[in-house]
């Protein structure tokens, strides 16, 4: 195609004008209002003795369970849009204690770090760890804060002292009413649990006869004494206790994921259940303008000369 | 400066495109028909310039330039607070309820003291827009839980954490105000600090301890605040005559006498109600506005702008004078007929 010359001349001019005025707009319009979907989340973390128990791994690194809670969960609060918010609350004993409520993951990333490399086994307060309890008063607390956070809360589901198959501690609340998700931490072989001091250093293991091996209704039933010798006694060691955070989150209306591999299987689930709220934020249409701007310029300038074969 | 996307400066070659270009020229019939003019050699020279400084300023405006975000020194009137909140179970109880000769078997958990002092604490970082803050988790372990920090948002986003869920069992004060000293431990002074206690009750501490704690907070040169939620109506933290016989030696009025002792400047506030928790937060926030160093956080600022104006003061005279020529070329094309 061949155009004539002063075709070519007013063609060039239109562009160049067009172009013109597209960067006019890329200075003056003013950013446009557009929604984007948040999350309110509160992760409750698990510091109890078994989560000291060194089986599991991020990357190459062989570390506790503790470190990749705290690891998976500086990456899931990365992996979250701005505008979401994240609270942080750790659990020992039978509670949930919140110790932020969430607050927005950009701007203060720093300040939620800053909490989260704070979480050692030296906060806890007792040294019992009743995971299904402890779930339940993070879900209660959960409901006074408003927006409502979706609870992730990040376990290995150890129970100690352990819980009856049938007779558990019972939840009052309307499971799914608030939405939430329980993370399994750990490996699958029974390892033994190390037993801090005071200071957080590890002293040792638990020893067989220093842990309850029976729930509270077993071991006072004497017509069951029989069943209980036969019973394996390893409470005193930890695994993942998969089977039983099952059962846990389908009684609250959880999901349960077990041993993610990375924070975007987390974010997906989340977004899944999660009650996502619309967040207006300012968008620049300049990107776009001055674009075209350019691409409108390039054509103008390309030396189509030399693609095309001149016939004289 | 920095760009954020700088994959986008490896287009700046583009830039000598209008060089290369030859889609504005005409065919002549011979190349010395033209007349030789300096003048419109240097115009000519001048728009190949223009065109090129307008494609290279629109690719660097997309690269997207901009000063990260970084901190600014200044000074301002403000102190460093840590906040020590007790979060024992008595806490949980209401405040300043009226003497009743039997125990109320209801709860009301709007009135407990924590929720009292998590309310007027809002307040108090409200109202305080220079200050820092940091917040001090304690029961029988302490463990600063929020350093200090400048944002206003998870300072209140932590204070209101701690009005949620139930108290802990015990509480240990001497561990919390050692934590509470250690805090600035090789910390530059940069103005006031604060050690801000809200507690409804006392501890007596063993010598040891109110060694360690007396050096670290006169070390770390720290003012002391406690303000004593009263469980007791009646009860002063110093002996008056003629009071309760029980009163004598109760762990608060110790912990008073051992402040007091102390080096470091010390007020004790009695929060018997609202209104005196209320007179109390508000002069320690008349008291300490005091030259404070401070580091403010400037967002990140795009320049990409600036580039842009460079775009369009370049492009406006090549536009311009492509009109002008088309204008030139379609009259000569198309003449009036007289």
């Amino acid at each position: 195609m061949s155009l004539s010359y002063p075709k070519r001349i007013f063609l060039t001019a239109l562009v160049m004008l067009i172009g013109l005025l597209m960067i006019i707009a890329a200075l003056w319009l003013p950013p446009i209002d557009r929604e984007i979907e948040v999350m309110d989340s509160l992760f409750v973390i698990d510091i109890t003795d078994s989560m000291n128990v060194e089986d599991v791994r991020f990357g190459n690194e062989h570390i506790n369970r503790l470190d990749w809670a705290k690891e998976y969960t500086r990456q899931a609060i990365l992996s979250m849009p701005c505008g979401s918010h994240a609270g942080l609350a750790v659990f020992s004993e039978a509670r949930s204690l919140i110790l932020m409520t969430p607050v927005e993951v950009c701007a203060n990333y720093h300040d939620l770090m800053q909490m989260l490399s704070q979480f050692h086994p030296t906060m806890a307060w007792a040294r019992s760890s009743e995971m299904s309890k402890a779930l339940y008063t993070a879900i209660r607390q959960a409901k006074e804060i408003t927006p409502q956070p979706t609870v992730v809360f990040l376990t290995d589901g150890h129970e100690a002292p352990p819980v009856h198959e049938t007779l558990f501690p019972k939840f009052t609340d309307t499971p799914g009413e608030v939405p939430g998700i329980i993370v399994g931490i750990g490996g699958s072989d029974l390892l033994p649990i190390p037993k801090t001091n005071e200071f957080g250093e590890i002293e040792g293991y638990w020893g067989i006869n220093e842990v309850m091996h029976r729930d509270v209704y077993a071991s006072s039933r004497g017509d069951a004494a029989e069943l209980n010798e036969n019973r394996p006694r390893t409470e005193h060691m930890s695994s993942q206790k998969k089977s039983h955070m099952e059962t846990v989150s389908k009684r609250v209306g959880f999901e349960f994921i077990s041993s993610p591999t990375s924070a975007q299987n987390l974010i997906k689930e989340m977004q899944k259940i999660s009650v996502t709220r619309q967040q207006p934020v300012k968008y620049d249409l300049f990107v776009w303008l001055a674009s075209v701007a350019l691409i409108l310029l390039i054509l103008v300038f390309l030396p189509y000369s030399l693609f095309i074969k001149q016939h004289d | 400066m920095s760009w954020s996307n700088p994959y986008l400066l490896y287009l700046l070659p583009l830039a000598v495109l209008p060089w290369l270009s030859r889609n504005n020229e005409k065919q002549i019939v011979w190349q010395a028909l033209l007349p030789k003019d300096s003048a419109s050699v240097v115009i000519g020279f001048t728009l190949y310039l223009l065109a090129s400084v307008t494609l290279a300023s629109l690719i660097m405006a997309l690269a997207g330039p901009h000063i990260p975000e970084h901190t600014v020194q200044r000074s301002g009137q403000g102190a460093e607070v840590i906040i020590l909140l007790d979060r024992s179970r008595s806490m949980d109880q209401p405040f300043a309820r009226r003497h009743r000769f039997r125990l109320s078997t209801e709860m009301n958990f709007k009135e407990s003291k924590r929720s009292v002092a998590r309310y007027y604490l809002t307040e108090f970082v409200n109202s305080r827009p220079d200050d820092r803050f940091a917040y001090l988790l304690f029961s029988e372990q302490a463990t600063t839980i929020l350093p200090l920090t400048y944002s206003k948002e998870t300072t209140l986003a932590t204070i209101e954490a701690g009005g949620l869920g139930r108290g802990l069992t015990k509480t240990d004060i001497a561990v919390a105000l050692k934590q509470a000293g250690k805090m600035f431990d090789g910390e530059t002074y940069r103005g006031a600090r604060i050690v801000l206690l809200i507690s409804d009750g006392g501890q007596i501490l063993s010598t040891e301890q109110e060694q360690q704690i007396s050096q670290l907070l006169r070390e770390n040169q720290l003012t002391l605040y406690w303000i004593y939620m009263r469980s007791v109506t009646g009860m002063t933290l110093d002996e008056k005559p003629g009071e309760s016989i029980l009163w004598q030696g109760a762990p608060e009025r110790q912990l008073h006498n051992f402040f007091k002792t102390l080096d470091v400047p010390y007020r004790a506030f009695e929060a018997g109600s609202l209104e005196e928790f209320s007179e109390a937060m508000a002069t320690i926030d008349q008291q300490h506005y005091q030259t404070l160093m401070l580091e403010q956080r400037m967002p990140r600022q795009s320049l990409a702008d600036y580039f842009l104006w460079v775009a369009l003061l370049s492009l406006l005279p090549l536009t311009v004078s492509q009109l002008y020529t088309w204008s030139g070329v379609s009259r000569a094309y198309h003449p009036k007929k007289h």
